[in-house]
């Protein structure tokens, strides 16, 4: 799943965009620096490393003698990332003298580190007595009510013109946010899914969260709250333990605002004892940070795909027949199995809505039932991918050019001459030596007025 | 077309199996001549499965003490236990003290072994043991689950090769390399182990005797911490030279030539009538020389 791999790179990308000062202000924290090392690319990590200890700028040059021949440009890849996020920090102070490009840690980064090889990790904040907090949902009452919270979000994402209860307490104008660029809002028709709305539907959980994630963090700012903060909350709930409470009282406003936020998504449940109140992180939050280096959370899947066409979905959930019915058509639903067919007409309206063959094959394939997967056979029948991929190319069997039309040619010798000044150029599209028209591409039309003026 | 969904997490999550070399009568002196306390060496150790841990949110680390008599399991972070009681008493982490604690419970019960039966002759740790229990465990992960970490395994050894183990050691080391796990070799002692230089090369692992012990850390976390994954665009150890030497069948001893059963390749240092391990007769045992037969006198 490359896509969880983009969008959360992004995310890095993001933290890497932050000011000089700001970053070194996140690396004081431990579980920041932990999270940006985890994301990075295995080779810089490695090199992080082995750096720990070392005080004295490394030269550049000695470091390239640690990769064969093969790996060279993985090593330009990692130093680059290094030195984006500044964990590495190019030419300190007192070094540049020389002229020979070497690199240091980043100093808070290092003793950060230092600590935790020494030390072992540690969990953000203490997690709540069993006293108190009175009984904890188990394991698999915690993801579900996180399945439930994200699927209900983003059924409310697609279709906010009819919201029939409102289950998240995101403002509308939050929600607006979050619907930019996935739908699109004309007044007369209601809202309609953009191109990009339909492809964020089909990826996996960890990317449409990364997403929404990237564009609440955005929009913070807006809101009065620092990017920064906010960056380093959601990457220090991930090391959070899953399904233990944590007080909410040790936290700070910002964090405290974001919390309830964050609980509309799933990613922690919230809870209210006698006297206080806490939070239960769930595998959504502890996920997150995993995704940004590792996309493991892979779901069990549920779509079977029959040769004959005819799809199966073992599911109840009202968001996987939403998303089926982007490219199939759905016939009936019983209470555990949504079943339909994938026909010309229902991908033609998929492929009108900016979703490409390969988009629709890979989330088949992706969330092909475990039955299926276990078979030798490839998960989704080749004569249906092969089908849905011939549809979409015979939707492109027109292809528009820009051209011009020219007409009422004063001889046939002028015609003929400019015919084929038009195909030397390349640009002849189409001809009719008997009624002397022709069309010729619209890139060279300059070019032909110039020649038919010379031959007045 | 995708192919089906591979049982491997991508690139660098991985379990790594430490073996730690505990013999007391390494590290008590009589032969250890390298000047690093237990303590001290234990420091590096933690500090560099820390490093591992830090590495990767799904790596995990074991460690498996290498006794005198026996061998254990003395730390597993994969279990809940470790993540747990990680605000267990303040100062010390629950990793390393619950590996510690499990450490001095081991070494006492291995004491207690080594009473009942007292040591003759070379004073080796049981590496064909932990090296087994290693191999046990990665079984387990790697049938385990629809995804699985890539195992490794990492041995600290001290103490000298036993030769007694030999036929056992080889058994563990083509299981490995059946199953495709690299053994690396940290050599902490003052020679070279012969069992596993033969390890790292059939495995296809990195066999590293660090000239200097006091920085022993930055050995291990620029050798030993590199995954699977990246070993193949750096710059590693490589083996200068392996020992290919076998020991014999009757006497355990390390031999450069001897006689080797046609039928059962068992190999013994005196020519004999009859081969022990298959009831062959005298005839059909052949001389064996090391040189000749590296690798598959044991195959």
């Amino acid at each position: 799943m490359p896509q969880v791999k983009i969008i959360a790179k992004n995310f890095m990308d993001m933290v890497a965009a932050l000011p000089t000062l700001k970053l070194d202000k996140l690396y004081e924290n431990t579980f920041i620096c932990e999270a940006v090392l985890r994301s990075l690319p295995p080779l810089a990590k490695k090199y992080a490393l082995q750096l720990l200890y070392i005080e004295e700028p490394v030269t550049a040059k000695s470091m390239e003698e640690w990769v064969l021949p093969d790996g060279f440009s993985k090593h330009r890849v990692a130093i680059d990332r290094l030195i984006q996020l500044r964990v590495f920090i190019e030419n300190p102070d007192g070094f540049s003298r020389k002229k020979e490009t070497s690199y240091k840690l980043n100093p808070r980064f290092q003793v950060n580190l230092q600590n935790y090889t020494a030390h072992g990790g540690v969990l953000p904040r203490e997690s709540m007595s069993s006293s108190i907090t009175v009984r904890l949902p188990t394991a698999e009452e915690l993801d579900s009510y996180a399945l439930e919270q994200w699927e209900s979000f983003l059924l409310q994402l697609i279709s906010s013109g009819q919201i029939e209860k409102t289950t998240t307490s995101f403002s509308p104008s939050m929600m607006r946010i979050f619907q930019q660029g996935l739908v699109s809002q004309r007044d007369r028709e209601g809202p309609r899914l953009t191109e990009s709305g339909f492809q964020f539907l089909l990826m996996d959980t960890n990317a449409q969260l990364w997403y929404i994630i990237r564009e609440y963090i955005i929009n913070s700012e807006d809101r009065g709250v620092d990017s920064a903060d906010l960056i380093s909350f959601l990457l220090e709930l991930s090391f959070h333990a899953t399904g233990q409470a944590y007080n909410t009282s040790t936290l700070d406003e910002v964090q405290r605002s974001a919390v309830k936020d964050l609980a509309d998504l799933g990613l922690i449940k919230l809870q209210q004892g006698r006297k206080e109140s806490w939070f239960i992180p769930t595998k959504l939050a502890t996920n997150l940070s995993v995704s940004l280096s590792d996309s493991s959370s892979r779901k069990e899947g549920y779509v079977v795909v029959e040769t004959n066409f005819r799809l199966y979905a073992y599911s109840t959930s009202k968001l996987h027949c939403e998303i089926l019915r982007l490219f199939a058509r759905i016939e009936y639903q019983l209470p555990n199995l949504i079943v339909g067919a994938i026909t010309k007409e229902s991908l033609y309206t998929a492929f009108e809505n900016g979703i490409s063959s390969e988009q629709i094959i890979s989330f088949l394939q992706q969330n092909a039932h475990p039955r299926v997967c276990d078979r030798a056979a490839p998960s989704v029948p080749e004569n249906v991918t092969e089908q849905i991929r011939l549809w979409e190319s015979d939707l492109n069997r027109v292809e528009v050019t820009p051209a011009n039309f020219y007409d009422e040619f004063p001889s046939k010798d002028v015609f003929e001459g400019a015919c084929d000044y038009a195909r030397d150029n390349g640009g002849l599209l189409w001809e009719d030596s008997k009624r002397m028209r022709l069309v010729v591409k619209a890139e060279i039309h300059t070019l032909m007025r110039d020649y038919l003026h010379r031959q007045k | 077309m995708a192919s089906a969904p591979s049982k491997q997490y991508s690139d660098d999550v991985s379990v790594v199996m430490v073996l730690l070399d505990t013999n007391p009568f390494f590290w008590s002196g009589a032969n250890n001549t390298t000047k690093v306390s237990f303590s001290s060496f234990l420091n590096h150790v933690i500090s560099f499965l820390n490093s591992v841990l830090l590495l990767n949110q799904l790596n995990q680390v074991v460690v498996i003490a290498t006794g005198y008599n026996s061998c254990d399991y003395i730390l597993d972070s994969s279990t809940s236990e470790s993540i747990n009681l990680s605000l267990g008493n303040g100062k010390m982490p629950a990793l390393c003290s619950k590996m510690l604690q499990k450490l001095e419970e081991f070494l006492i019960r291995d004491e207690q072994l080594s009473r009942e039966n007292l040591p003759t002759g070379i004073t080796s740790s049981l590496l064909s043991g932990s090296l087994s229990l290693a191999l046990c465990y990665i079984q387990k992960v790697l049938r385990s689950g629809r995804l699985h970490p890539n195992p490794r395994i990492l041995c600290l050894q001290g103490s000298p090769d036993g030769p007694e183990q030999y036929v056992a050691v080889m058994n563990a080391i083509f299981s490995a390399q059946r199953s495709m796990v690299p053994i690396d070799s940290c050599i902490v002692g003052a020679q070279h182990s012969a069992f596993l230089q033969q390890a790292s090369y059939i495995t296809g692992g990195v066999y590293l005797k660090p000239p200097q012990l006091d920085g022993l850390f930055q050995y291990l976390s620029t050798v030993f911490a590199t995954d699977l994954h990246s070993r193949s665009f750096l710059q590693l150890p490589k083996p200068v030279g392996v020992d290919f030497r076998a020991s014999c069948f009757c006497h355990k001893n390390t031999i450069d030539m001897g006689y080797i059963c046609s039928v059962c390749l068992s190999i013994f240092c005196q020519q004999r009538k009859k081969c022990s391990t298959s009831d062959t007769k005298r005839n059909s045992i052949e001389i064996y020389n090391h040189h000749l037969l590296p690798v598959a006198a044991s195959g």
